[in-house]
């Protein structure tokens, strides 16, 4: 069943299952086959793109030896320790940004260009639940989780709804201007003072030279945790096949008996409710005031694109990849710093030339 | 004089100004005798929406603060005085739109600065051709003032002198090797060159001078790369985002610095609250505070209880500098005795005002010597440490290790 649906996807060019489905996964199903590498595009991009990461990650190295910012002793590699454990957290705060997006653009083909202020959201209702009322912010999430659900099914039932199956600007043009509606909502409520959240300053130490901040760990397992759970119910749980089927075709997962309009609106609920889940992890690790969403929208967008657009798991593995490879960059090249988004966006076109559907993605009909 | 615009510039202007203005260079009128109710207009745009519309916000106060002020003593010349204030949404292209419709529309009779150092630069192209001086407010880049430009005048301290006083504790703590980070945009730029000078001249080796993306919020390789170099203090040319990152970072990596400085971040008047100890024993850079016991300029105290009056809070310095910009224009108006813009400018140009703000009193560029502060945060509070004429406490350096707090 799944490896029918998964075939024809990629015929279409609609959204397999892979929203779902996990790395490698879609070359490996189909075994070695006869074809060989002509009929194989799709393997021999993966051993391209595996020839190209190790280049990529092994180049800032070769800089940095080269600028004589590499020493192999004990404490330089405490530090690339740190460096790369940094960056797997910073990964981990980019998914949960990422996922959303790309669940709504798996499931609609809808941009959600409101995403980032979604995630603002997220870093208000917490920080007001802290300041305000001494919510601790972990504990809060039980209760703006569930109002972001209704946010989201509201913003499904009032604006995007009229969007779905629309041109993609359509839907580019609502979210943006309920973008706007949102930011300059933030303003009349909260000013543009920048917040943030004093949680768990402390740092956890691994080893010798080896240290990771407390809140970053708590936001990384969250962010694990989270995007695990929701992984979870999208595979195996009915209500997950009934996503991911209309993901692939809403008109047939319509004459199955899936009450289509009722996957939209759990769908923006569950991104809704993702996106401020995110901004709860802004809002204890970084400043944040009501104009930060776009940037979180930007990185979002970049991400689900390096991933494969509305492949779940691509999004995390992108996230990640991106997180480390700015770690790296930031720590061996000289003024590296300046160069993140530069090797960031060099490596998102890279891989999108080796293969246009993204990490993860499918070729697109 | 010849080269006040670059050719990117005037193309930007041509383009921009060609369809709106139909008399260029017309001298204006010598007073306000095309307006009924014997009214003169002051008027400018401001950041009140968008990424500049906190520090703007407090600007915004400070003038309606002044024109109400002065409309009760009676106006300006003995016409009373209407503001008219339009939103620039911090976009440079919208700025120059609406001082292009100010000046030839509703042909203000005086004109107000617009906020931040980009929307300035771009705003001045646009009332140099109109001839009509203005006293910026809200911006710091030197750069501004070195092209020759003949009607924009400057009250604040410039960019480079952002870091000064920390680099002077870092020398008088015995740093050696600091190093000079920065969001890569602009005023950061300069302030981190002005760092970099001053630090040359004490003898302090930078070790490293690194910039980093506006969007960056992981700052942990840097901070690993400062500690590899040997760096003992850090001056941070950041905002609020960046500036609590990098601490948050460094508190959790357990870097110790005996010295952290940052020009925008500590200033903001929830940093000391929002990141709790995290924030202490930082230094900032403020170009003045509401301390009139300490500051000692004329006027301080009243203007201080008045707005704190009307806005429950104290005046920072971004309110502080355009209430000081505005008490040198009244002072210029009433010098000259009419609204004559060639002779504002002239006015302007010479004269001498100690405002609540400071001394003003330019240079040939236009620039004002205004001595800004740097402050420590002590207990969450924003402590002078620096001029010493002006210190209330002791700095507190080097800065405890992290793990003594």
């Amino acid at each position: 069943m799944r490896e029918e649906a998964g075939a024809r996807g990629r015929e279409a060019g609609e959204l397999p299952d892979a929203l779902v489905a996990a790395p490698g996964a879609p070359a490996a199903r189909r075994g070695p086959g006869p074809g060989g590498w002509r009929e194989r595009p799709d393997v021999r991009s993966l051993y391209r793109l595996a020839a190209f990461l190790a280049a990529a990650y092994a180049l800032p190295f070769a800089v940095g030896a080269w600028a004589g910012t590499v020493r192999l002793d004990a404490a330089w590699l405490a530090g690339l320790a740190t460096v790369v454990l940094g960056g797997v957290m910073q990964g981990g705060v980019y998914a949960m940004f990422a996922v959303g997006l790309t669940l709504i653009f798996g499931v609609m083909r809808i941009i959600n260009a409101a995403h980032g202020e979604m995630v603002m959201m997220g870093a208000y209702l917490t920080w007001v639940a802290f300041f305000a009322f001494g919510v601790d912010p972990l504990l809060s999430l039980a209760l703006t989780l569930p109002l972001a659900f209704l946010f989201g099914m509201a913003v499904q039932r009032l604006l995007l709804d009229a969007a779905v199956g629309a041109p993609e600007l359509t839907g580019l043009l609502i979210t943006f201007g309920l973008g706007l509606v949102m930011i300059y909502t933030a303003e009349l409520l909260f000013t543009t003072d920048f917040r943030t959240i004093p949680y768990a300053p402390g740092t956890v130490v691994l080893a010798p030279g080896v240290a990771v901040g407390q809140n970053r760990v708590i936001s990384f397992l969250m962010a694990v945790g989270i995007s695990t759970a929701v992984y979870l119910v999208l595979r195996f749980s009915r209500l997950g096949k009934a996503v991911r089927a209309t993901a692939l075709n809403a008109e047939v997962a319509l004459v199955c008996g899936i009450d289509v309009r009722r996957i939209y609106l759990l769908t923006t609920g569950l991104a809704a409710a993702l996106a401020v889940a995110g901004g709860a992890l802004v809002s204890i690790q970084f400043g944040f005031n009501p104009e930060t969403g776009v940037v979180y929208t930007l990185q979002a967008f970049a991400i689900i694109v390096l991933g494969g657009r509305g492949h779940y798991v691509g999004a995390l593995i992108g996230a990640v990849m991106l997180g480390v490879l700015e770690a790296l960059v930031s720590l061996l090249v000289p003024n590296g710093t300046a160069m993140v988004e530069l090797a960031a966006y060099a490596l998102l076109i890279a891989v999108l030339l080796i293969r246009p559907g993204g990490l993860m993605g499918v070729r697109e009909g | 004089m010849m080269t006040r615009v670059g050719p990117a510039a005037r193309i930007l202007l041509l383009t921009v100004a060609g369809a709106v203005l139909p008399a260029a260079a017309s001298v204006r009128p010598a007073a306000a005798a095309h307006r009924p109710g014997n009214e003169v207009l002051i008027g400018g745009a401001i950041s009140m929406t968008g990424r500049y519309a906190e520090p703007a916000g407090r600007q915004v106060n400070a003038i309606k603060l002044w024109v109400d002020e002065l409309n009760g003593r009676g106006g300006l010349l003995g016409h009373r005085i209407v503001l008219r204030l339009l939103d620039d949404k911090s976009d440079t292209q919208t700025s120059i739109k609406l001082y292009e419709k100010l000046i030839t529309e509703d042909r203000v009779d005086l004109l107000l600065a617009p906020y931040s150092s980009g929307i300035t630069e771009a705003v001045a192209n646009v009332n140099e051709r109109h001839r009509m001086p203005f006293v910026a407010y809200g911006a710091a880049s030197s750069p501004i003032w070195e092209k020759g430009r003949r009607y924009i005048f400057n009250i604040v301290a410039v960019a480079e002198d952002y870091q000064k006083g920390a680099v002077h504790l870092a020398h008088r703590i015995g740093v050696r090797k600091a190093a000079i980070i920065g969001e890569d945009s602009l005023f950061p730029r300069q302030a981190g060159k002005g760092a970099r000078e001053w630090a040359r001249k004490l003898g302090i080796e930078i070790v490293v001078e690194e910039h980093y993306p506006t969007k960056q919020t992981d700052f942990s390789a840097l901070l690993r790369k400062l500690t590899s170099a040997g760096a003992e203090a850090v001056f941070s040319n950041s905002y609020f985002a960046d500036a609590a990152a990098q601490l948050r970072q460094m508190r959790e990596l357990n870097i110790n610095f005996k010295l952290y400085s940052s020009t925008i971040g500590p200033s903001l008047p929830n940093f000391p609250e929002q990141l709790g100890s995290t924030a202490e024993y930082v230094l900032g850079f403020s170009q003045w505070e509401p301390l009139p016991h300490i500051l000692k300029h004329p006027g301080m105290k009243a203007f201080i209880e008045a707005y704190e009056r009307r806005y429950g809070e104290k005046p920072n310095y971004h309110a502080g500098g355009a209430y000081g910009a505005l008490q040198v224009t009244e002072a210029a108006v009433r010098r000259v005795g009419s609204f004559d813009q060639e002779k504002l400018r002239d006015a302007l140009a010479t004269i001498e005002v100690h405002t609540v703000f400071g001394r003003y009193r330019v240079d040939a560029r236009g620039m004002n010597a205004h001595e800004g502060l740097t402050f420590q945060i002590l207990q969450g509070q924003r402590r002078v440490v620096w001029p010493d004429k002006w210190a209330e406490v002791k700095p507190e350096l080097p800065m405890p290790e992290w793990s003594r707090r």
